[in-house]
């Protein structure tokens, strides 16, 4: 034993003092756990082992490991174990937090199963803690969040419960567009964008101005549901673009107003709808018919007479009818009941 | 003595009432609610477009947004799933040659689409920002806002009555 100690010596091991009875006694060691008496920066979180009683709560014990010797610190119960059935849960995850199994006394399963058996525990389980849970906003802590808020929301005016009423009362419609996303950067090129919306039946348009308007404006009007929608997206804020749309229905407004010189130009191909009077269907039937009139050599009937009698008005409305709405059963039917009453044909 | 809140943001300024709430029978009163004299913005629809890559995740929120609406007072109108879009795309296995082996990998994007009716401005600020903040990782969100105004002045009148008569000038092409 000596000679050993002394080769240890020799060989210049620094810690030698403090080594030696290790080496000199290895069964000693293996039979009783021993108090520490090197290293215990490293096994600071172990506390001095006392006695002869087997690894409790909280005493760590000394496993062997080829030459060296492991404190092995058993973990101390899971605070699951701790709480009450009916605890505040909104306490223990107050805010968005990691999964952490020993504090959810929830007993998960999460991952794919070895072959033959069950999802892995949630102890170390990492999947759990991948995927974002939603533990702080359970049912009562929403309502706890909500009642808190609640002081700060407003009620909608009652007055407006419909639609239509919104309609009346308020018949502009501004649509904006606000994005959240996580990345580098908060902002959102695509949320400059500003829709306005507006029903033509809102505006104080007599009907020069609402036609003038409908050509102006082009593709932005729609037949069937009368709105007409402007969407600016040229500056670079959104607040511009909301100044420039308001700009561009005023604008609209006004010169949809205005009667410019050239607009007295307004040939047949521009019409929106097919108007009878002074065209061509006008002509020809009072023609037809005055000299029906002069071939049954009847007196002199005035053109007033004849657009005022009921024939030419039948006819005149059927036609106006098959030009405007298209050609359906019904449209043409009638048609042809007005040309034999004014032509007094019967079939 | 009065509980103070604590809430999610301090950004929260307090409401804003276009009319006054001193009609309510109890006389207390948040402190840290101030009201003014503007008159409320108007939203007539929310649509609240998020985009997850988890559907579990989307079903957890669209409980989570629904019960908030319903807790604050907001009519929803319609919760909307639109179907998934997968983005597939092939790239080269190996780093040099080898063209025959690819690899190829997908994006799936799960939506769910809340629709809110008839909310004020700060009724929309206090849900939009309870909502967003407890926005999950890894989500998105799309808020579309309908707001609806009256028609201003100046376009209530034809301007060319009120102006005195100017001679007609050359119309410039």
């Amino acid at each position: 034993m000596a000679a050993r100690a002394g080769r240890c010596c020799r060989a210049g091991l620094s810690c030698g003092a403090l080594l030696s009875p290790a080496l000199l006694s290895p069964a000693v060691l293996s039979r009783a756990p021993a108090t520490p008496r090197w290293g215990r920066a490293a096994f600071s979180s172990a506390p001095a082992v006392s006695g002869r009683e087997g690894p409790q709560a909280r005493e760590g014990s000394v496993r062997r490991r080829g030459r060296t010797l492991q404190f092995v610190r058993s973990a101390a119960p899971p605070r699951t174990e701790r709480m009450a059935v009916d605890q505040d849960w909104s306490s223990v995850y107050p805010t968005a937090a990691a999964f952490k199994p020993a504090s959810v006394p929830l007993p998960i399963r999460m991952g794919y199963p070895v072959k033959g058996g069950v999802p892995p525990p949630k102890e170390g389980n990492l999947e759990l803690i991948k995927i974002p849970n939603f533990l702080h906003l359970t049912p009562p802590a929403i309502k706890k969040h909500c009642a808190a808020l609640k002081d700060f929301c407003t009620e909608w005016p009652s007055a407006l419960d419909s639609d239509e009423k919104c309609e009346q009362h308020f018949p502009i419609e501004i649509e904006t567009v606000d994005y959240v996303s996580s990345g580098t950067s908060i902002r959102n090129p695509k949320a400059r964008v500003v829709t306005l919306r507006v029903k033509l039946s809102s505006l104080n348009l007599d009907d020069h101005a609402k036609k003038k308007l409908i050509k102006l404006v082009g593709e932005r009007y729609c037949q069937e549901t009368d709105v007409l929608t402007i969407t600016t997206d040229r500056c670079p804020l959104r607040r511009q673009n909301y100044d420039y749309s308001m700009h561009l229905l005023t604008v609209l407004y006004h010169e949809s107003w205005k009667t410019e010189k050239w607009e007295s130009e307004k040939s047949e191909e521009d019409m929106e709808e097919y108007v009878w009077e002074n065209s061509h269907s006008q002509k020809n039937a009072l023609d037809t018919l005055l000299r029906i009139k002069a071939s049954e050599n009847v007196s002199n009937v005035t053109k007033e007479e004849l657009l005022a009698s009921e024939v030419v008005k039948n006819y005149r409305n059927s036609v106006i009818a098959l030009k405007n709405e298209g050609e359906t059963e019904s449209n043409i039917s009638q048609y042809k009941e007005s040309v034999k009453k004014l032509l007094n044909i019967q079939a | 003595m009065q509980k103070q809140y604590f809430l999610p943001s301090s950004n929260l300024m307090g409401a804003r009432l276009a009319g006054s709430r001193s009609d309510t029978q109890e006389p207390k009163t948040n402190p840290l609610v101030s009201i003014s004299d503007e008159p409320e913005t108007l939203y007539k629809r929310l649509s609240i477009l998020v985009k997850g890559h988890d559907k579990a995740v989307l079903d957890s929120y669209e409980y989570f947004a629904v019960l908030a609406a319903k807790e604050l007072g907001i009519s929803v109108e319609k919760v909307d799933k639109p179907p998934k879009t997968i983005e597939r795309f092939s790239l080269l296995k190996s780093v040099h040659i080898f063209k025959k082996h690819r690899v190829q990998y997908e994006v799936r994007t799960h939506y769910m689409c809340l629709e809110l009716k008839y909310l004020t401005s700060s009724t929309a600020a206090v849900y939009l920002e309870y909502v967003q903040r407890n926005l999950p990782e890894g989500v998105a969100m799309e808020v579309k806002k309908t707001r609806i105004e009256k028609i201003p002045e100046h376009i209530q009148k034809p301007v060319w009555d009120t102006l005195p008569q100017v001679e007609e000038t050359e119309v410039k092409s």
